[in-house]
């Protein structure tokens, strides 16, 4: 799978493009770094808010900010593949079986799982439906704090991809 | 002094030890802290703007603790990273860009509590006083130019190659 995945993102020319443009690598990476922002912003503080902090401000308001946060992961997204698919040094394989990168992929897919339950079991119906002043019932304060966790892993292990090797020393491998 | 500040057991524990604890941490933190402070900086700047009126505005006054912790966690990581990198640092234009963005912001910040946040209209909840645009788009514009220069720090032959300095 790994193959097929490689020969599709080289298939894109994404790596000519990185080569042969300076500019696209910090581009990228500063709008990483927005993306990250806006993700953490807006999502992060309706999961504070479920936590309990800044009572007042209602959780279904403080909602509306979320599809900025979805701006931010698709900016993120189409960033994050361009630096994997025109990785300079190494190309895609270097990502793909590079632990700390595994590890914020895998963290990724279940922060989106976390988000699609909060959803469709109905917990953001009851979070919703509290008063400004109001405590979030218990599963959506589960799901605020797994939701911070993940994506706070998710710059954790970000930041650790150029670093995998003290990652691998510290697990001992 | 530089030779001091980068050599202290410190600045090469920070640098150069394998420990996940040491350089890697540290640079991950500077990140979270990024996103707290930048992140909350933008959905309060929003709000002011009339985004989502529905929000209190005086309820967001709440924030504040957050976004000094954002601003806390990297005043720290930042002055261990830049005791590692001292002598690179001080000598890349870009970094003082940053620097200065962010006392820019942290000004704005404060500007934003004692003429926004303490103003009667906001605490009585009637409104915002005149001027409270301004605070919001300069909050926004502080931090993106602070991020801008804070990631090319990162890439000073690139900085050269496109400013010639």
């Amino acid at each position: 799978m790994m193959d097929a995945i490689t020969r599709f993102m080289l298939s894109t020319g994404i790596d000519n493009f990185v080569a042969t443009q300076d500019w696209v690598w910090p581009v990228c990476e500063i709008l990483h770094f927005f993306g990250m922002a806006l993700l953490i912003g807006s999502v992060g503080l309706v999961d504070l808010r479920m936590l309990g902090i800044a009572k007042g401000v209602p959780i279904k308001a403080l909602e509306r900010f979320i599809p900025l946060g979805v701006i931010g992961f698709f900016i993120n997204a189409t960033t994050g593949f361009i630096f994997v698919a025109g990785n300079p040094v190494g190309g895609p394989q270097e990502y793909l079986t590079n632990l700390a990168f595994q590890i914020k992929m895998v963290l990724i897919l279940i922060a989106g799982l976390n988000l699609l339950a909060f959803y469709v079991t109905g917990i953001a119906r009851q979070a919703d439906a509290i008063t400004p002043e109001g405590i979030a019932p218990m599963s959506a304060k589960v799901v605020a704090a797994l939701s911070l966790l993940l994506w706070f892993g998710v710059i954790f292990f970000g930041r650790f991809i150029m670093y995998n090797d003290t990652l691998l020393y510290a697990l001992g491998l | 002094m530089i030779d001091a500040i980068e050599n202290s057991a410190y600045a090469v524990w920070v640098r150069e030890s394998p420990s996940i604890w040491a350089y890697t941490w540290i640079l991950s933190l500077h990140a979270m802290g990024l996103a707290i402070i930048v992140g909350i900086n933008v959905i309060v700047a929003l709000r002011l703007l009339g985004y989502v009126p529905e929000i209190p505005v005086a309820k967001l006054r709440k924030l504040f603790p957050w976004m000094y912790l954002g601003f806390t966690v990297n005043a720290a990581s930042g002055l261990s990273l830049l005791a590692a990198n001292l002598t690179n640092d001080l000598h890349n234009w870009m970094f003082f860009v940053k620097l200065s963005m962010i006392l820019c912001a942290m000004v704005n910040l404060e500007l934003t509590k004692m003429k926004v946040f303490d103003h009667p209209a906001v605490v009585n909840g009637t409104g915002v006083p005149p001027g409270t645009t301004k605070f919001a788009v300069l909050s926004i514009t502080f931090w993106t130019i602070a991020i801008i220069a804070g990631r090319l720090t990162e890439y000073p032959s690139f900085v050269q190659a496109w400013f010639g300095f």
